[in-house]
């Protein structure tokens, strides 16, 4: 027989498990592909709808989190192959052995088995990569249709060639090695059960009970498979570390995101200002969900400063807890070089560049002020001056240590250094915002008066009859002023926020998807190998759901060991590396646990499929 | 001595087999009775049809007509769970190729039908050490089958088919895989068994086991050719 008519005829001869390994691989390439694919789109839409929207903070920690899941996608990619032919391999370790016995040469035996690998994997690779391109085509074109923000950006080929190579080479090792193995050893050993049962003598015979017996058997099945049960475990960790990563990291990102947001803006903070800064002040917190480039605005104007009567009068107003009165204005900003002395060496080092950029000033009584913002360093102190806290947009795009550095205000009646004192995350004017003490800028400017005022109202009061007391003396006052609540404006950021990592919690349904695949193949295989005993176990007396049982119980094995495994790995990552400073309360543990247990549930069912149906089948046919 | 009591009744039993377009017919109509404590034999030619009918006393598999009574119940038209109870209680099974479960040691081998019966662990325990002792394989309590010779797997089996204590008792082609030497050892046993009183079905060709019959069931291409007393 040639070494091509005898690769083609086995394969043939095992149509159910040739036809399982091809489309197990064509699917493991095809997700995997569809899904670096997918990823690079989102991170492309991403940065694309972030494009003069989201701080540089929030792009930073997405950008993270997809860099993250896509490296995870492409490992389990590579783990989900390699297990698959590892399994089709070490499937013909016997025929192997009957091989070498009847005397044919090793390298005969080599070059039949490898023609036969080298077929499966290119037609795998090869079908795996067109459909992988097709789901991605269909899959862009159908969000598009639903009006979702997905880039139309050709298909990067780069990618398609990478994964098909890189899969091919790690396929071809994978299926390689069982081959030579094989060959290496003698005709007996590879015949003999004890070499790919692996099995060894126990020592002490005990009873067992009936659920024991079962578990008894599971367990022995599971180790003397150890290297399938070792691939599908690590397999299966990697799948449950991009689940976890993706919905734990995913929900707590969210959360905490959406923390920032709400602590920067202010919750149930009501704005106080001229009609037309009430305008503006809207634009500039909307600036982080819509890509709007603002107009020249002068808030230094006379009319938008807010006379002193207004503010005696909302100083008398019993039910407002807290003032906040702040004077914003747009100025140039430059950030300094700064230095820092090393006292072990002695040596000091120049960092940082001269940026020029325009930012949104805002001054602040720093005691008195609504918010509070996610800030690496310090808030601004009563008692002290010329101090400023920036965005992190500014702190990103203009300086290189902004705690190490001070920034150059121009304008006024001089030019005034700043020393940077805390980088704050601020959805307003998408972070390109700097703060610094009311006093000092109106000093520097000359103006005495503000521009704005937030104010929070005592919870204990009816909102609704407090705000048009409020609206009906701000009117009184000057017809011109506005009176309004930010927490609408709070809902669509947090809103912009949700809709951004709900696309990234997407992505693992895929892998999670493949992942059941392979437990599938890993259950076949397990009913492949034991077929015969199941038939015995049945014949003498065991019921068709006990034969489920035992299966089930490898399965819930192997899931639950690296579910646990994966979990733990996930949380550590997404709260040590991903996200921090997490917030994480009681309801976000409940849902991530929900959303975990709902992915194990799903699995567990998933791969119990093909067990079900052979418990189905008549004794017989499992016994021929 | 045996008794009149009846524990197999088949009559017009037919199994035909559908091989993608091709209907081969197993059984033709086989007629016979076995009564309690008889040794019966089913002999005749590879392909006539024995493990099949064996298979269906067994309740491994189902006549496609006719009907096969085994201790008064009609096989046919019980459904799996009856059958799997039915065959644990009632029927030792021995296979020509053994068919012992590879990851469980002799001892749990032997074992666990009564633990699907379950019997009490001291029983167990005790049943286990005795039918070792029948088999003459106390020494190999503790190992796998994978580790026996293919005479001493097929011991085991006789000692598994037995551990219930099932009223009958059947065997496909015991000494099929073994040389004459190992084959006396099964022969041995067999017979010491049939001197309990143990009903005993058998398909084979084995001289040996041949003499030990009460009736002999000769099958051709599917056909009850003489019933020999």
């Amino acid at each position: 027989m040639s070494e091509t008519f005898f690769p083609i005829n086995d394969l043939l001869r095992r149509k159910l498990q040739t036809s399982l390994i091809v489309v197990s691989l064509i699917l493991s390439v095809a997700s995997t592909l569809f899904l670096l694919l997918f990823c690079d789109r989102i991170g492309f839409g991403i940065s694309l709808m972030a494009e003069g929207m989201l701080t540089v903070g929030f792009s930073v920690a997405l950008s993270r989190f997809i860099i993250f899941i896509g490296i995870l996608i492409f490992v389990i990619g590579a783990l989900l192959i390699s297990f698959m032919v590892f399994v089709m391999m070490s499937q013909r370790v016997r025929d192997i052995g009957l091989m070498k016995a009847a005397g044919c040469p090793n390298d005969l035996i080599f070059g039949y088995f490898m023609n036969e690998l080298f077929i499966v994997i290119f037609l795998g690779c090869f079908l795996g990569v067109v459909l992988g391109i097709v789901a991605d085509f269909a899959f862009t074109n159908i969000l598009i249709s639903l009006n979702f923000q997905i880039s139309q950006k050709p298909t990067n080929l780069w990618i398609v060639l990478l994964i098909f190579a890189l899969y091919f080479i790690i396929a071809l090792i994978f299926g390689t090695k069982p081959i030579l193995d094989t060959t290496k050893i003698e005709p007996a050993k590879a015949l003999s059960p004890t070499y790919y049962l692996g099995i060894s003598k126990e020592s002490g015979f005990k009873i067992v009970s009936k659920s024991g017996l079962t578990i008894k058997i599971a367990m022995r099945s599971l180790f003397r498979r150890r290297l399938a049960t070792i691939r599908i475990f690590l397999c299966l960790t990697t799948v449950f570390i991009l689940v976890t990563v993706a919905v734990a990291g995913g929900i707590i990102a969210d959360q905490t995101t959406k923390s920032w947001v709400e602590k920067a803006i202010g919750k149930d903070v009501v704005v106080i200002a001229h009609q037309e800064i009430c305008s503006q002040y809207k634009l500039l917190l909307s600036k982080f969900y819509e890509a709007e480039k603002l107009s020249q605005f002068n808030y230094t104007d006379n009319k938008y400063l807010l006379s002193d009567e207004l503010l005696n009068q909302l100083n008398q107003t019993s039910e407002i807890m807290r003032i906040d009165m702040r004077l914003i204005l747009e100025a140039s900003i430059r950030e300094m070089p700064g230095y820092i002395f090393n006292s072990e060496t002695g040596v000091t080092t120049s960092i940082g560049d001269s940026h020029n950029g325009v930012s949104l000033i805002v001054g602040v009584e720093p005691e008195k002020v609504l918010n509070e913002w996610f800030l690496d360093g310090e808030f601004l102190k009563e008692n002290k001056s010329w101090e400023a806290v920036i965005g992190d947009s500014i702190a990103h795009k203009m300086f290189t240590l902004p705690l190490k550095q001070k920034l150059l205000l121009f304008g006024g009646q001089s030019n005034r250094y700043f020393d940077v004192v805390g980088v704050c995350v601020d959805p307003i004017n998408n972070g390109n915002v700097t703060y610094v003490p009311l006093k000092d800028l109106q000093n520097f400017t000359g103006i005495t008066k503000v521009n704005i005022v937030l104010v929070k109202i005592e919870a204990a009061n009816d909102r609704t009859e407090v705000l048009n007391k409020i609206k009906t003396n701000v009117k009184a006052v000057n017809p011109n002023y506005e009176v309004f609540e930010l927490n609408e404006i709070l809902a669509e950021n947090i809103s912009f926020l949700g809709y951004v990592w709900s696309t990234i919690m997407f992505l693992p349904a895929f892998s999670l998807a493949s992942a059941s695949l392979c437990l599938m193949c890993y259950i076949t295989l397990i009913l492949t190998e034991q077929r015969q005993e199941f038939g015995v176990l049945r014949a003498l007396g065991a019921k068709p759901k006990t034969v489920l049982k035992i299966v089930s119980w490898q399965s819930i094995v192997v899931l639950l060991s690296s579910y646990a495994l994966g979990i733990a790995f996930g949380v550590i990552i997404t709260l040590l590396i991903l996200v921090p400073e997490p917030l994480v309360t009681s309801f976000t543990i409940i849902e991530i646990a929900w959303w975990l247990l709902m992915a194990l549930v799903a699995t567990f069912i998933f791969s119990l499929y093909p067990a079900i149906k052979f418990s189905k089948k008549p004794l017989l046919e499992i016994m021929t | 001595m045996p008794t009149e009591k009846m524990v197999v009744l088949a009559s017009n039993l037919c199994k035909t087999y559908e091989v993608g377009d091709l209907k081969v017919e197993a059984l033709k109509n086989v007629n016979f009775k076995v009564k309690n404590g008889e040794f019966t034999v089913i002999s005749g030619p590879s392909g006539s049809g024995k493990t099949t009918l064996l298979n269906i006393i067994g309740g491994i598999d189902k006549p496609t007509s006719g009907r096969i009574i085994v201790f008064g119940k009609n096989l046919g038209v019980k459904d799996e769970d009856f059958l799997a109870t039915f065959r644990c209680r009632k029927v030792g099974f021995v296979f020509q190729s053994y068919n012992l479960v590879s990851t469980l040691t002799v001892a749990e081998n032997i074992a666990f039908p009564m633990e699907w019966n379950r019997k009490p662990e001291n029983h167990i325990k005790k049943r286990v050490e005795e039918l070792l002792e029948i088999v003459g394989l106390q020494h190999r309590a503790e190992h796998f089958p994978s580790q026996l010779s293919g005479g001493e797997q097929q011991r085991i089996a006789i000692a598994r088919a037995l551990a219930n204590d099932p009223p009958l008792l059947l065997a496909d082609e015991p000494t099929g895989n073994l040389d004459a030497k190992t084959s006396i050892k099964i022969v041995e046993i067999l017979k010491m068994l049939k001197e309990n009183g143990k009903t005993i079905i058998v398909a084979t060709h084995d001289e040996q086991i041949l003499r030990l019959a009460n009736q002999i069931i000769y099958l051709e291409e599917g056909k009850l050719v003489k019933p020999v007393e």
